[in-house]
């Protein structure tokens, strides 16, 4: 019976003695994967089909629309109306990227990891949602520039590409607007639930269900409901505070009565919307502080 | 009633989720008996509410969550090898699901579309958007199955059908309504009862013949898929 020979090998193990960066770092990190993620980059192909399918078809409308602009000279939309125009595929892109972003997260368990670093609770869901309200404001964004690029080439002096740029503004506004409604609900369905697919059903269930209530306000005996009728709906509700803000810039129509009449709660539809972003940011906030507790 | 189908029906009820199917129907009848109440013209809130909220949203959405779920699912979470590891031929699996997921999306758009349309009009615009309703959830629901066959991510698939072919394009483009569903479904309920509140370009013979060869084509290709079908795990 010979000498027992244990042996401990050194295989490495270090401790880890670089800068630490702290938590504007993490926060910084995980809101560039969440861009990242929205719009599939780093990804697989088959999960950049359905957002690049999203960004072709605005840049093609941008670009179709401002073909026709130098070609004929007719302004088919303002910088502000394409937004609105687009209404439709924001909602297709919210119910792609925003469960990419949080229910992939729920259903594969890794949120213990994320608490387990010191972050702030606030601070996951925080970055998750202005990555998806920058990735909606690219979308809104960049095909309006496209435009005033197009614009800009064909006006005739400095003077016309100013005029130019004072449209794009607002324009660039309220698409940062409807990013940051549509950002704000459709990543607090997505948090519900684990599933990819009932999250994206739910959120196309919740911004379409709720344009017919406003069909319907609208034309009820009564003329305040009229009125307020568009608060009912997420977009109707975007465009209801953009024209009370920007009316010349939305319609464009000169016709007496031309684009839903406000009358005098223009500033109850803005109040609407900040207390819509701020309850669901409110609720989205209580989602992960049980989610967390988990 | 084969296991199957006992399978796919128990698979959709005993979740807690099925319950978020419940305030689409309930909407639908409720705004019909709010503007009923208030005495609007049916002219005026029939379109938006039958149309609007009826045809183009719960319908297609119920079908969506439904039809996917049924086969999709299982695919997902990779219960579905349990399934076809059983001596059963694939039509045997395809069709109970497919009668099941067409079912339950029949019974909760028909009903609240009967209601709806009862107090828009008469009984009889009530019972014709029921069958015609029905007619397109057993052709949603075939297709939502196939595609949920031929995609790992199917309902991305279907709200693109949903949302961009039937929304956005056959808005724009009145010829893309020969390859709508919704479209099918209108035409039809109109030759049931013809009223002034439903409208559509596509004629009812063709949108007869189309939602047949919809339903059968859609079943045959994921009866086909079914049989070559690899299971793999989830990627990206």
């Amino acid at each position: 019976m010979s000498e027992p020979t244990g042996v401990i090998h050194d295989i490495g193990y270090q401790r880890y003695t670089g800068p630490r960066l702290g938590r504007r770092h993490v926060f910084g990190a995980m809101y560039i994967h969440g861009v990242r993620t929205a719009f599939g980059l780093g990804r697989s192909a088959k999960a950049k089909i359905f957002p690049w399918l999203v960004v072709g078809i605005v840049l093609m409308v941008a670009a179709a629309v401002t073909a026709i602009r130098s070609q004929i000279g007719e302004v088919v939309m303002t910088y502000a109306q394409f937004a609105d125009a687009m209404s439709w595929l924001v909602i297709f892109f919210v119910a792609v990227a925003a469960p990419e972003l949080v229910s992939r997260d729920l259903r594969s368990g890794v949120l213990p990891l994320y608490f387990s670093r010191p972050v702030p609770q606030a601070d996951y869901p925080l970055a998750k949602l202005l990555a998806l309200i920058t990735a909606l404001f690219l979308l809104l964004g960049a095909p309006q520039l496209l435009m005033f690029l197009g614009g800009a080439f064909t006006a005739d002096g400095m003077g016309a590409v100013w005029d130019e740029l004072l449209d794009l503004l607002p324009g660039l506004l309220y698409a940062g607007l409807w990013a940051v409604v549509f950002a704000s609900v459709g990543l607090l369905v997505a948090s519900m639930t684990g599933k990819r697919a009932f999250a994206a059903g739910g959120i196309v269930a919740v911004f379409l269900m709720t344009t017919p209530i406003v069909g319907i306000l609208s034309v009820l005996p009564s003329q305040a409901a009229n009125q307020l009728s568009g608060i009912a709906s997420p977009p109707t509700l975007v465009q209801g505070v953009g024209i009370w803000a920007m009316r010349d810039l939305l319609i464009t129509d000169l016709a007496e009565g031309a684009g839903p009449d406000l009358g005098p709660y223009g500033p109850v539809y803005a109040l609407a919307a900040v207390a819509l972003v701020a309850g669901c940011v409110a609720l989205l906030l209580a989602r992960y502080k049980k989610v967390a507790a988990r | 009633m084969s296991t199957v189908t006992w399978i796919t029906a128990r698979g959709l009820f005993g979740r807690r989720r099925f319950l978020l199917l419940l305030p689409l129907p309930l909407l639908l009848v409720g705004l019909a008996v709010l503007a009923r109440g208030l005495a609007v013209a049916p002219a005026d809130w029939g379109p938006p509410v039958l149309v609007g909220l009826g045809l183009a949203v719960v319908l297609p959405v119920v079908a969506l969550i439904v039809g996917t779920g049924v086969l999709g699912a299982e695919i997902d979470d990779g219960t579905v090898v349990h399934v076809l590891t059983t001596p059963l031929p694939r039509w045997q699996i395809v069709l109970p699901k497919l009668a099941v997921a067409a079912g339950v999306t029949a019974v909760t758009v028909a009903v609240p579309l009967f209601a709806a349309g009862l107090l828009a009009d008469s009984a009889r615009l009530g019972l014709s958007l029921a069958v015609a309703a029905s007619a397109g959830a057993l052709a949603y629901s075939a297709l939502f199955v196939a595609a949920s066959l031929l995609t790992r991510r199917p309902v991305l698939l279907g709200l693109v059908y949903v949302l961009i072919w039937e929304g956005l394009l056959s808005n724009v483009i009145g010829g893309t309504r020969v390859l709508s569903i919704q479209h099918y479904v209108i035409a039809l309920a109109d030759r049931l009862a013809p009223t002034d509140l439903l409208g559509t370009t596509v004629t009812a013979p063709v949108a007869a013949v189309m939602t047949t060869l919809i339903i059968v084509g859609a079943t045959l290709l994921a009866i086909d898929r079914l049989r070559s079908f690899s299971v793999a795990g989830e990627t990206s």
